[in-house]
């Protein structure tokens, strides 16, 4: 399958994912209408201070990611598996990764679209600045967007049937929509929680992501990193190892 | 040999539902893979394609395992699963662009809409096709690529007869042209018209295999119903 032959085959996904209500809602409204909520009650709030505010972007910009790369790539796998749609792909030359890359694309669609919503609510509506360097914190938001999708692939890849594709994404998105401080700051947390979550990969996403907003140097980055890459490997290696067509 | 089988089994759990079978096809031959519900089509199918786990002395299609090399081997075989399922929102021709965009060479599209009575269809959702329609695409879709052989299970059921009619004339005439078929249907006009060979399954064991003639006369009955019935043991019932 050559380049232009997978531009169509994405064209139609994407006419599939796009003609859908689910990605508008969880995609794309949901995320900003969150980091709207977030910016809003930390921006006026006198105790968390001006700092917390001004780490809260680039925790509430993972809430997208996680939307559409943990819920909605696994979710949209696991629908075409229990169709019968995977099993008629598996008869013809498609492999499984050009599958997964292209749903994977389309969902990232949605996740740009909601990026740039919370940034402008950000800007427009909070006077939000970025204080580090643009450069620096894209890269970093990228290693974590395909640290999430590599997550969301490997669930996708490997549930069985709908419902634990229902279960292992709700858990992986609840558990770190809540508690790696996409939403509840990870500062706020007691020390005994904050063990908890430095479980969680996205915990190590956003903490480099923080620094990158605030042009603090990376402390621990590389820690971090290796986590985050970690996850990409593992999550991308399993995914087409064990991929099942039904 | 366009397919090769040899001595495959399919066993779920402690139940043999495909046991020891094996057929070849050459270019332009079909066979029938016969036998009541449950007998084992189906499984046999799934097996041949790779998708359901088997053991065998032998698996070959295009000179290759199509396990081993799904892409290259599924890049020139076609396949019509007895059930046939569309994501919700695709329209008939999305579909075939996406059917089309798989493969590095297709056939002419508007051609065979032609032939399989969609044109004027193109805009409309695959869900919202009549039954009859629906399993015309997805012959269609399985003929898309110019395959060289195709596995059609049950083509025809649920379609009109003037339907049926049409789908038999062009595979004819795709058999004319060295196109390999492997099918399993319940009629046995449709298997004189197309078949060259038939294989008939009891219980995941072939009860006979050979030439439609063979049949008859082997059988010591009238017709092929007859002798099919014979040869499933489901004659005294009715």
């Amino acid at each position: 399958m050559g380049m232009s032959t997978f531009l169509t085959f994405l064209k139609i996904e994407g006419k599939l994912v796009w003609k859908g209500i689910d990605i508008l809602i969880f995609g794309i409204c949901f995320p900003i209408i969150l980091a709207t909520l977030f910016g809003y009650v930390l921006s006026n709030d006198e105790v968390a201070g001006a700092s917390n505010f001004d780490l809260s972007y680039a925790a509430v910009i993972t809430i997208g990611v996680l939307a559409t790369g943990v819920m909605g790539v696994p979710l949209t796998i696991a629908d075409y598996r229990h169709q019968g749609i995977l099993k008629r792909f598996q008869v013809t030359p498609v492999s499984p990764f050009q599958i997964l890359f292209a749903q994977g694309l389309i969902q990232l669609s949605s996740a740009l679209v909601s990026f740039i919503g919370v940034t402008l609510v950000y800007y427009l509506l909070f006077n939000y600045e970025l204080k580090g360097s643009w450069a620096i914190f894209l890269m970093t938001y990228t290693l974590v967007i395909i640290a999430m999708y590599s997550i969301g692939i490997f669930i996708g890849s490997l549930v069985p049937d709908q419902k634990s594709a229902n279960i292992w994404s709700s858990v992986a998105y609840f558990t770190m929509l809540l508690f790696s401080g996409a939403t509840i700051p990870y500062e706020t947390m007691p020390r005994f929680f904050q063990y908890i979550m430095d479980i969680l990969p996205l915990s190590h996403g956003i903490h480099l992501l923080k620094q990158a907003s605030t042009g603090e140097s990376l402390t621990d980055g590389l820690f971090h990193i290796v986590i985050l890459a970690l996850c990409i490997v593992i999550g991308l290696c399993g995914a087409i190892k064990f991929f099942k067509w039904k | 040999m366009i397919l090769t089988v040899k001595n495959l089994s399919v066993t779920y759990g402690t139940k043999k539902a495909v046991d020891n079978i094996s057929f070849s096809i050459k270019r332009g031959e079909v066979i029938g893979i016969l036998g009541a519900n449950g007998a084992g089509k189906s499984s046999t199918i799934a097996a041949v394609l790779g998708i359901e786990k088997s053991n065998y002395e032998e698996l070959t299609m295009i000179g290759k395992s199509p396990i081993l090399h799904r892409k290259e081997v599924f890049q020139e075989v076609g396949v019509q699963f007895q059930e046939t399922n569309f994501q919700d929102k695709l329209t008939v021709r999305d579909a075939c662009e996406q059917w089309e965009s798989l493969y590095k060479q297709t056939a002419d599209v508007p051609f065979l809409l032609q032939t399989f009575g969609l044109v004027g269809k193109e805009t409309q959702l695959v869900k919202s096709l009549s039954g009859g329609e629906r399993q015309r695409l997805a012959v269609l879709l399985a003929l898309i690529s110019n395959p060289k052989l195709v596995f059609l299970d049950e083509l025809t059921t649920g379609l009109d007869t003037r339907a049926r009619r049409m789908l038999w004339k062009q595979l004819l005439a795709m058999k004319e042209k060295g196109l390999a078929i492997v099918l399993t249907s319940h009629y046995m006009d449709e298997v004189e018209a197309l078949c060259n060979e038939i294989l008939i399954l009891k219980e995941g064991k072939t009860v006979f295999h050979g030439t439609i003639q063979k049949a008859i006369s082997a059988s010591e009955k009238a017709t092929l119903e007859d002798a099919y019935l014979h040869f499933t043991g489901e004659e005294e019932w009715v």
